[in-house]
């Protein structure tokens, strides 16, 4: 028991150098998926066209297959398909491809989000928006955006700790961060102590989520103070 | 892409050949959680002292932490867990012959039941009071409140959640195949040992899990609407539509 907890205060230092390599591993897909989040919201709630298709399928299939099929199928067919054109990426980082493959899925899930925001908002917002003379891109970027963004708010949060903690996920193809270190710890020990390393990473992946709610309410209080108050 | 079709016909079946084995361990592992979900709902809506605060902290530890760690916690603790109980009543613990698919199931069970706690208070306080007050004006012992009118009103107001964690769960079952479970991504990979393959068995796999994904979820919204179609309260879609059309 005291090697165990010995054990545990060791990797709980040795892991906490890699807490930067999962934040970056998190606010990247979410920086980027706030972008390809909204482009594949605006396609869909557009006409339907060729584009609305196209996205709807990509959509459907980053949110209907797991998260690990997916790191799989970008980690082994990325670099064939870049074959094809005569690239050869096979010596890119393994979190490039994680990354790739987290954009894809994590936008396909806030492009639904920022949807049910869009349609939750007050038509008569948009309206008001057009009678004061903006301009559509006006409309979206100041009447459209910050709403949907708002009332999308609580989904986001959940969302943004499920792909905090989906970041654990990416040791599978070789990523080292906490959860990749902390299998390198256990292999090297050889079948002992499995578990004072695991709870190590547990506490750092639970203090890390506790920060990301944190964000969150700080965010929802500081809008709260613009919202009116129900009549 | 040069994909190797032919293989990947034939991959089909082998494939399929492990979607049983994964939709019993979401089936499985989905009757325990709810199971879970009731009971520590029950012990916080109860207020029981010591035992609630405890449900309360080891839920919040577990929504904080990635159902990876908490699979290998399983796979690695649960064995040390039945080691010192070899002996106890008559059983004995056979280290050659563990049972990965159970240890899977118990962490599943308990990331998805401390989800679903939060659900099972929400729906017990969605039930109007007015429900119990009539059972109980008509004689009704508490039990058969509770078994004959209360939980099936819960059951239909948490129906959307429920379906909502069971395609998470199903999708879940794909991280198993970390944790030595021989479930269907496992037997992807497995099956195209011979002829590295690899991409060809992921795509099958996925394509699998895309269509059982969307089918599930038609079954599941049919069932929802069939469900709520006699409820005299309006739904909150019939809310917002009515809301739109004024």
């Amino acid at each position: 028991m005291f090697r165990g907890s010995e054990l545990f205060t060791e990797s709980l230092a040795e892991l906490a150098g890699y807490v930067p390599v999962t934040l970056f591993y998190f606010l990247v897909p979410t920086a980027v998926s706030f972008v390809l989040g909204w482009i594949l919201c605006l396609i869909r709630s557009g006409k339907k066209n060729v584009l609305y298709y196209i996205a709807s399928v990509f959509v459907s299939f980053f949110r209907g297959t797991p998260g690990l099929v997916q790191i799989y199928l970008c980690f082994f067919g990325l670099p064939q398909l870049f074959d094809l054109f005569g690239v050869d990426i096979n010596s890119w980082d393994a979190g490039i491809f994680y990354i790739i493959a987290t954009c894809c899925n994590f936008s396909s899930f806030v492009s639904e989000a920022f949807r049910s925001g869009c349609k939750a908002i007050d038509p008569g917002q948009i309206d008001a928006g057009y009678s004061i003379g903006y301009s559509r891109s006006q409309c979206f970027f100041h009447v459209i955006m910050p709403q949907a963004m708002e009332i999308a708010l609580p989904n986001l949060k959940n969302l943004e700790i499920d792909l905090l903690k989906g970041t654990a996920v990416a040791y599978v193809i070789g990523v080292t961060d906490i959860m990749g270190r902390a299998n390198q710890i256990i292999n090297h020990h050889k079948g002992y102590g499995q578990i004072w390393i695991l709870l190590a990473a547990a506490i750092l992946y639970f203090l890390i989520n506790v920060l990301v709610e944190i964000v969150f309410s700080l965010i929802s209080s500081h809008n709260k103070k613009y919202r009116r108050a129900a009549a | 892409m040069n994909l190797n079709y032919a293989f990947m016909l034939k991959d089909i079946p082998v494939v399929l050949s492990a979607l049983p084995l994964t939709l019993a361990l979401t089936v499985i592992s989905m009757a325990l959680a709810l199971l879970l979900a009731g009971l520590m709902g029950a012990c916080r809506l109860k207020r029981i002292p010591v035992l609630s605060q405890v449900i309360v902290v080891f839920n919040t530890f577990i929504k904080g932490v990635p159902l990876v760690v908490q699979l290998l916690l399983c796979y690695y603790g649960i064995p040390l867990i039945l080691k010192s109980m070899d002996g106890f009543l008559g059983y004995t613990f056979d280290p050659k012959n563990q049972s990965y698919f159970a240890f899977a199931c118990v962490a599943f069970a308990f990331n998805y039941g401390a989800y679903m706690t939060d659900m099972v208070i929400t729906s017990y306080e969605g039930v109007d009071p007015g429900q119990s007050e009539a059972a109980a004006s008509v004689g009704m012992t508490r039990s058969q409140t509770l078994t004959c009118i209360i939980i099936p009103q819960m059951i239909v107001i948490a129906l959307p959640n429920i379906s909502n964690y069971f395609m998470w769960l199903f999708k879940a079952t794909s991280l198993a195949s970390i944790v030595n479970v021989f479930e269907l991504l496992s037997v992807a990979r497995a099956s195209t040992a011979d002829n590295y393959a690899i991409l060809e068995g992921y795509l099958i796999a996925a394509g699998i899990y895309w269509i059982i994904c969307i089918v599930v979820e038609r079954l599941l919204n049919s069932l929802n609407r069939k469900l709520t179609s006699h409820d005299r309260r309006p739904s909150v879609a019939a809310v917002t539509e009515k809301v739109q059309v004024s």
